[in-house]
């Protein structure tokens, strides 16, 4: 107990880490207020930049980046009707209304306080459950981890695209583009084209940058003409009436982010839409309806959507197993800086574990500082011009990508997977599940191996002793379904039943 | 996740040159180890490949029900591959050329400058504070305090810096 206390004050007793939490929170909440930048994106970029830094100097950036971005998406939803970022989708629809008559400030201030209490949130269930989950992923069988893996990457490919078969191909293509290189096992060549180069593999933070950074550059190319429209505001304080008010309904939906969150596939725009739905269905006489400045809808999203970052890291460092892609980006950054997350890191180094649950808290509470303070300097820089802001994550791109190996062989992968993404982008692919591939990838194929293996490399014998474990045959129904729900039968057998 | 009735120009050739990537990969999947055995080498990308190749397959037929649109080449260069976008993919092209041999700071330095006055539609004077003052600013984040390699090419960087530290350090003492 008094170890893991200690773990867990690292990052508040030094200094130097304590100043990287609150600068990444800071810059986080830049970069998910400022459309066209994302926090996916930002850590991408940072990966390489801070690989060679110690880990948790490294860690310490990149949570308060990611917890300040969550949140951070908020600030131009509610003045600019611009969400920063996909969680910040539902907080656009009463914060905007809110924002025009005048509430700005009242609106910044009560999502800054509800956020941090869905943070706290998230933060709790993390450090309550990931014992659990891990001690019950111990007893995981290799064809679990796998069939766990290819889910995620299925309903992250089923929800964010337009269309499931178009997820799967991206979820393949990057578990392809991991095998690139030489085998681990066998040390037998993949792709490499008698290319010596390619031995290592391609980095999977080039294609992060590329996928991220390069092609969300060039889409908004498209949006050039969107100018940002300026918004008084002088004061963001609160007012605690309403946050004591509102407290019951934004530790409910701080449940129910912190769950969503925690589920592979979903991530905290989807806890943020869906808490809107449910703070609109239990409200039963809201002071201002729905859509027009309720201020249930407006908390109900920004605690789930905090809650979630929580719920998140649950199968992230439990299982190893990243539930969208900015958890995929985070995943990757975990592995290059030499941690294992899975069943075993707590078990091994369980002094990690409770450094990222301080850390997180930490974070949280920047979160409160620099979300009730620097108003007129938040309002200066969001107001960054486009024209300014697309060279810039351009030239870190290309920066970021020479920095991993010093090597130009490195920007060339970026920009292909850059162009490559943008095309995908604009044709309905996702890019989220390529991310997802290449992280997962060596986890797929190393427990495919060991799965077929136990199983005496006999597919029948495999199939067979699925159905023997409970968990295993619950996976395997999950992936089944998902699969049929894609097929003509099943469309077939929905216009049946009401009939029936 | 409902697809649109329209196409949007070029799609079925994106989604045929994704079949044929598809083809190709399974093709070089096949290359490493056959259908020698379930635990091969190649099995997981054999298998990875096959994927793609159905998947695929399911959204080329999936495009050929739906509508084409109008316009079809005039609109591809409007809504998918616009002027801008072309000219700044070349731009990124030709800067990752030079960065190695022309060095961090001036290739970034023009890079910037024809990209910010490119996209920002400010005199040139603007867009020439504004580069000088980013580039800077990156300068000093990325080379001094993260202190990342950048490439130095044409500019003996080493030299300057250890000459102004020098200088510094002779009338510290």
């Amino acid at each position: 107990m008094m170890e893991a206390l200690s773990n867990f004050a690292i990052s508040w007793v030094s200094p130097e880490l304590m100043g990287l939490t609150a600068l990444g929170t800071f810059l986080g909440i830049y970069v998910g207020a400022i459309p066209g930048l994302s926090v996916t994106m930002a850590v991408s970029i940072l990966i390489s930049f801070t690989f060679s830094w110690d880990v948790n100097h490294a860690l310490c950036l990149m949570v308060g980046i990611y917890m300040g971005g969550v949140y951070g998406g908020s600030r131009t939803a509610i003045l600019l009707n611009m969400p920063g970022a996909p969680s910040a989708i539902a907080t656009a629809l009463d914060g905007y209304p809110m924002a025009q008559k005048g509430e700005a400030g009242q609106a910044i201030g009560l999502s800054t306080v509800m956020s941090v209490i869905g943070g706290f949130v998230g933060i709790i269930v993390l450090s309550i459950a990931a014992p659990f989950v891990s001690d019950f992923a111990l007893t995981f069988q290799p064809r679990d981890y796998m069939m766990m893996a290819i889910l995620g990457i299925m309903l992250v490919g089923s929800l964010a695209g337009d269309s499931l078969a178009k997820g799967i191909f991206c979820g393949a293509l990057g578990m392809l583009i991991g095998t690139v290189g030489l085998d681990p096992l066998t040390a037998e060549e993949r792709f490499t084209f008698g290319v010596v180069e390619l031995w290592n593999g391609i980095n999977p933070v080039a294609v992060m940058i590329g996928m991220f950074g390069i092609s969300e550059a060039l889409t908004q190319l498209h949006h050039m003409e969107k100018a940002a429209v300026r918004q008084k505001l002088d004061k963001i304080l609160p007012a605690w009436r309403d946050v004591y008010k509102y407290l019951p309904l934004s530790l409910q939906t701080s449940t129910l982010g912190v769950i969503v969150g925690a589920l592979p596939g979903t991530g905290g725009d989807i806890a943020a839409l869906m808490a809107y739905d449910y703070a609109k269905r239990t409200t039963k006489n809201p002071e201002v309806p729905f859509g027009q400045g309720a201020k249930e809808g407006l908390i109900a999203p920004e605690a789930a959507n905090n809650a979630a970052v929580g719920g998140a890291y649950i199968p992230m460092l439990t299982l190893g197993i990243p539930g969208d892609a900015v958890t995929a980006v985070f995943l990757g950054a975990l592995f290059i800086h030499g941690l294992n997350p899975g069943p075993m890191l707590l078990a091994e180094q369980p002094e990690m574990f409770w450094f990222t649950v301080g850390n997180l808290t930490l974070a949280n509470i920047f979160v409160l500082i620099f979300g009730l303070t620097g108003i007129r300097l938040f309002t200066k820089i969001v107001e960054c011009p486009k024209g300014v802001l697309i060279p810039l994550i351009f030239l870190l791109s290309v920066v970021g990508s020479y920095a991993i190996n010093n090597s130009v062989t490195d920007i060339w992968w970026m920009l292909a997977f850059g162009v490559l993404g943008y095309f995908m982008k604009l044709y309905g692919f996702q890019v989220g599940p390529v991310i997802l591939g290449v992280i997962l990838s060596r986890l797929l194929d190393e427990n495919w191996r060991r799965a077929i293996i136990s199983d005496q490399e006999s597919l029948g014998m495999f199939f067979g002793n699925l159905f023997h474990s409970p968990l295993s045959t619950f996976l395997f129904a999950a992936i089944a379904l998902i699969l049929v729900s894609q097929t003509p039968l099943w469309g077939m057998w929905k216009k049946k039943k009401p009939s029936a | 996740m409902v697809e649109s009735t329209q196409k949007q120009p070029g799609e079925t050739v994106f989604g045929y040159l994704m079949l044929l990537l598809s083809t190709f990969l399974f093709w070089q999947a096949y290359q490493i180890s056959g259908f020698e055995a379930l635990s091969s080498p190649g099995a997981f990308p054999l298998a990875a490949a096959g994927i793609m190749v159905i998947s695929s397959c399911i959204v080329v037929v999936k495009n050929a029900r739906r509508e084409s649109p109008a316009h079809l080449v005039q609109g591809f260069f409007t809504r998918i591959l616009p002027p801008l976008v072309a000219i700044m993919i070349a731009l990124i092209l030709v800067y990752a050329v030079v960065l190695d041999s022309l060095g961090f700071i001036p290739s970034t330095f023009v890079f910037l400058l024809l990209a910010i006055h490119l996209l920002h539609h400010r005199s040139i004077i603007s867009s020439l504070v504004i580069t000088t003052g980013s580039l800077i600013l990156i300068y000093v984040i990325f080379r001094l305090v993260f202190q990342i390699i950048l490439p130095e090419g044409i500019v003996p960087e080493r030299e300057i810096l250890a000459w102004l530290g020098n200088l510094f350090g002779s009338k510290g003492n």
